[in-house]
């Protein structure tokens, strides 16, 4: 199999970046996305020339380090799955690819497709935790929790922090990160002891990270590998309120 | 309240009051459908109580103040978005993963706003403000609204003009309505599932009502 990439290219922050063409042969059709990248940059290697800097950490879709943005779409052509379990047979053979970083003032290009993230890190540092004491480990049954009660909590916290939300949204909004981190906490007992604020502490962290505000377009939960629904937002929105009436 | 909520909150609230007001406005003008010499007036008297009710005078200053408001928060929304976003993808395909609506709610809005403002200068500067042509009064009285309606009407430029705006029209209540809920904080799955079909059949009556009265008017 024989493609086209087209890929973004950016020496450091503060270089300019540009779309440069490589032909690539010699693929298979059962490669993962990342092992075409792998590819690649053995070629590059061979000729000399600098590796293409493109992040990922555990390839099997649950640690969220892989993103980039494939052909027009956060994660490739496919709804709800990350770059590594992108495989190239969703490609033609003589396809052009083309890859970029994440796109977002509060995600800055580090190198090539590597973009920091720590935006996300600092709103998790405001409050997607609960103070426990520490010790040895509680009880397991010793707060009864409705089974419909943990399913809701268990899929907000299915966030694996890829960023495809922010990447994807015309507004860089982060509001389907924070919500889902917010209501996974919140929802719980173990959380609510500190819910209006984490709410309020999370909420304003994302506005000062420069992240813009949701405008329902449905572009996030397409593109989250975790399928987190939209409808966490709405419910960040209506806990936004009650944080403010009742803190 | 933080900036990003709060700013989408006015939008939200004062688009649900719009959509209301919509409802109303669509309603007297199902008038100009009756035959002639009822419609004009039914439609001349509706419109002298709206201007001397004391009770619609207040709620005419929450229109204006939510027509303003919602345009101006969405302003400072879309610019900071734009700001969150600086540099844009060369390769974008967001039809494959939202709607064109809901990218593009900024610019459909913006043609609904120069709409309102031609829409205000035919008729609300002339029968309300006292600009231009001085309006004539019907057998009863009232100032007759109807035959302004009709002689603008009667153009077939802004016939079309008028019809062809309901499309924008439809397409940005049809997100807003939904959307709207959402950022107040409605979260009810079933209840979100039946707002989107609420939403959709609302801007469809608003779309067809308002695009084809002026031209069921302009055959009258």
């Amino acid at each position: 199999m024989r493609v086209t990439f087209k890929i973004w290219r950016q020496e450091g922050p503060d270089d300019k970046g540009v779309i440069r063409a490589y032909e690539v042969d010699g693929l298979s059709e059962d490669m993962s996305f990342l092992e075409a990248l792998d590819h690649l940059n053995e070629l590059l290697v061979l000729k000399n020339e600098k590796v293409v800097a493109f992040e990922y950490d555990c390839r099997e879709g649950i640690c969220g380090q892989c993103g980039v943005f494939i052909n027009g779409r956060a994660h490739g052509p496919h709804d709800n799955i990350t770059t590594c379990q992108l495989h190239m047979r969703s490609f033609n053979d003589g396809d052009t690819i083309i890859v970029e970083p994440w796109r977002a003032a509060s995600f800055p290009v580090i190198k090539d497709l590597v973009v920091d993230r720590s935006s996300l890190d600092r709103i998790i540092e405001h409050g997607a935790f609960i103070s426990a004491k520490t010790g040895t480990a509680p009880e397991a049954n010793a707060i009864p929790i409705p089974k419909d009660v943990s399913d809701r909590a268990m899929d907000a916290a299915a966030c694996i922090g890829c960023g495809a939300c922010v990447a994807t949204c015309k507004n860089s909004s982060a509001a389907l990160f924070t919500s889902a981190k917010i209501n996974h906490l919140n929802t719980l007992p173990q959380g609510k002891a500190e819910e209006h604020k984490r709410v309020a502490e999370m909420t304003f962290q994302m506005e000062i990270e420069g992240f813009g505000s949701c405008t329902f377009t449905g572009a996030c939960e397409v593109e989250c590998p975790e399928g987190i629904s939209i409808i966490n937002i709405a419910e960040m929105n209506a806990r936004v309120v009650k944080s403010k009436l009742l803190r | 309240m933080n900036p990003l909520f709060f700013r989408k909150t006015i939008i939200a609230a004062t688009g649900l009051f719009l959509c209301v007001f919509l409802i109303v406005h669509l309603s007297a003008n199902c008038i100009l459908l009756l035959p002639e010499d009822i419609a004009r007036d039914l439609y001349n008297s509706y419109s002298t109580t709206l201007r001397e009710s004391p009770l619609i005078k207040i709620i005419a200053y929450v229109l204006y103040a939510s027509i303003i408001l919602h345009a101006f928060y969405a302003l400072l929304v879309t610019l900071r978005n734009r700001k969150a976003k600086p540099q844009k993808y060369v390769v974008n395909h967001s039809n494959e993963n939202s709607t064109w609506t809901s990218q593009n709610m900024g610019l459909i809005g913006t043609i609904i706003l120069l709409f309102i403002i031609v829409h205000l200068a035919n008729f609300w500067a002339r029968i309300k403000l006292g600009m231009g042509e001085e309006v004539r009064l019907d057998d009863m009285g009232n100032k007759d609204v109807y035959e302004v309606t009709y002689n603008l009407f009667q153009n077939i430029y802004f016939v079309i003009f008028y019809t062809l705006i309901s499309i924008p029209l439809a397409l940005h209540l049809h997100h807003g309505l939904k959307s709207a809920f959402k950022t107040l904080g409605f979260y009810h799955k079933k209840g979100l599932k039946f707002l989107a079909k609420v939403s959709l059949i609302y801007a469809i009556i608003m779309g067809v009502g308002f695009g084809i009265i002026p031209f069921i008017v302009y055959f009258k």
